[in-house]
């Protein structure tokens, strides 16, 4: 197996989680797996997401349709914060050029 | 040390039901739980008091004696002879199982009250693997520094980190260094390392997106009758032509020597430069009569 590959198998026995939950979570697209030697594995690139999503299934006990929504509204956070971050140094500049004169 | 009031962190009366409890507790982790609230201190400590009284409230036995001494736990002739059965107690029944949460945090997640009241136990005495808690670090830059990608060894809890910064990165933006937070528990994964960028304003060369500003100043003679001009930009000098009839706060772009995008080999902003036309002062009679005579034209 690849370095950069999990077998499913191996995560499901380590969080103690159905297949079906991955694969579900795969159905809404929030999480992409792939086959390699007819074993099918999660790149591990994608392993911090799939654990968040098991946090909020277990922990909190959200449904896969909360988790879509959760994900969801997460993205559009992360993408008003990096939106903030650029703004903020855009108004920084100005601020600058108001001391320059 | 102080005592926590446990009802009251999850805003319960005392004769709270089982039922109350697990509902109020619900409630709260869904407003402060760390997944929903991303690089939140303040929901983070919240959330890790609202276990901590989850741990004590949804455990009969723990409730039982949290119930019996709280208030008076400094009496510690007391608390020892409870801790000393509630040792027992946890050799014989393999540890606390209870609700707690398992996600994200580390191990150090229970005052000193409750250590003090129950032992180290709480979520640590579970079996089960969690990730590592994540760490948070701030590295101040100055503007040259991210102009190129260069690497940089940072000691983050006392352990030597080699990162690569890569050119464009941007004042407050973060990055995620998976696995080197702290170690995980029961053989859990680590937490992720975030490295948050402050970079400093550079007296010359001002930073918008990937364009980069500067004013360059030009006597009023070249401004008029044109002539040429040595600029610094940020990969070294250039020899610019500054056509005749430059009016003041007129501006060149030169496409390309700007900044770095981030993480786009090869691709670079414009830079902008403002010609800043300066007068003469303390002109002698000569110059006067100059000026004179070219005023009447």
């Amino acid at each position: 197996m690849g370095a950069n590959l999990i077998p499913l198998e191996d995560i499901c026995a380590y969080h103690h989680v159905e297949i079906n939950f991955i694969q579900s979570l795969e159905d809404f697209g929030l999480i992409h797996t792939t086959v390699k030697k007819q074993s099918r594995c999660l790149p591990v690139d994608e392993l911090t997401k799939l654990e968040q999503y098991l946090r909020l299934a277990q922990d909190l006990e959200i449904n896969l349709e909360g988790i879509h929504a959760v994900s969801h509204l997460l993205n559009q956070v992360q993408q008003m914060h990096e939106e903030i971050t650029a703004l903020q140094n855009e108004l920084n500049y100005y601020k600058q050029l108001n001391q320059h004169h | 040390m102080d005592y926590i009031d446990y009802y009251k962190i999850l805003d319960l009366k005392k004769d709270a039901t089982t039922e109350d409890i697990k509902k109020a507790y619900r409630k709260l982790a869904r407003k402060h739980h760390p997944d929903l609230n991303p690089n939140n201190e303040e929901a983070n400590k919240k959330f890790q008091q609202i276990n901590e009284a989850n741990e004590v409230l949804s455990d009969p036995e723990k409730r039982k004696k949290y119930d019996k001494y709280g208030k008076d736990w400094q009496h510690a002739d007391q608390l020892d002879a409870q801790q000393q059965q509630q040792r027992q107690y946890q050799s014989q029944s393999g540890g606390y199982g209870g609700n707690s949460y398992s996600g994200g945090f580390g191990g150090d997640d229970f005052s000193d009250f409750f250590s003090s009241m129950f032992g180290g136990g709480g979520r640590s005495s579970r079996n089960s693997p969690f990730k590592g808690q994540d760490y948070n670090a701030d590295l101040q830059l100055n503007l040259l520094d991210v102009y190129s990608t260069h690497k940089q060894t940072l000691t983050v809890n006392g352990k030597q980190v080699r990162i690569t910064i890569p050119a464009g990165v941007e004042n407050g933006q973060k990055i995620k260094l998976p696995g080197y937070g702290a170690p995980g528990v029961n053989n859990g994964p680590p937490g992720d390392l975030y490295i948050k960028f402050n970079i400093t304003d550079n007296p010359k060369f001002k930073r918008k997106g990937n364009d980069i500003y500067i004013q360059e100043e030009i006597d009023v003679y070249t401004a008029i009758l044109g002539g040429e001009k040595i600029v610094e930009t940020l990969n070294g000098k250039v020899k610019l032509k500054v056509p005749e009839g430059t009016q003041p706060d007129a501006t060149l772009r030169l496409k390309g020597k700007g900044f770095p995008f981030y993480k786009k080999e090869n691709q670079f902003g414009d830079l902008y430069i403002k010609w800043q036309v300066k007068l003469p002062t303390n002109l002698n009679v000569e110059q006067k009569e100059l000026f004179e005579k070219l005023s009447k034209f």
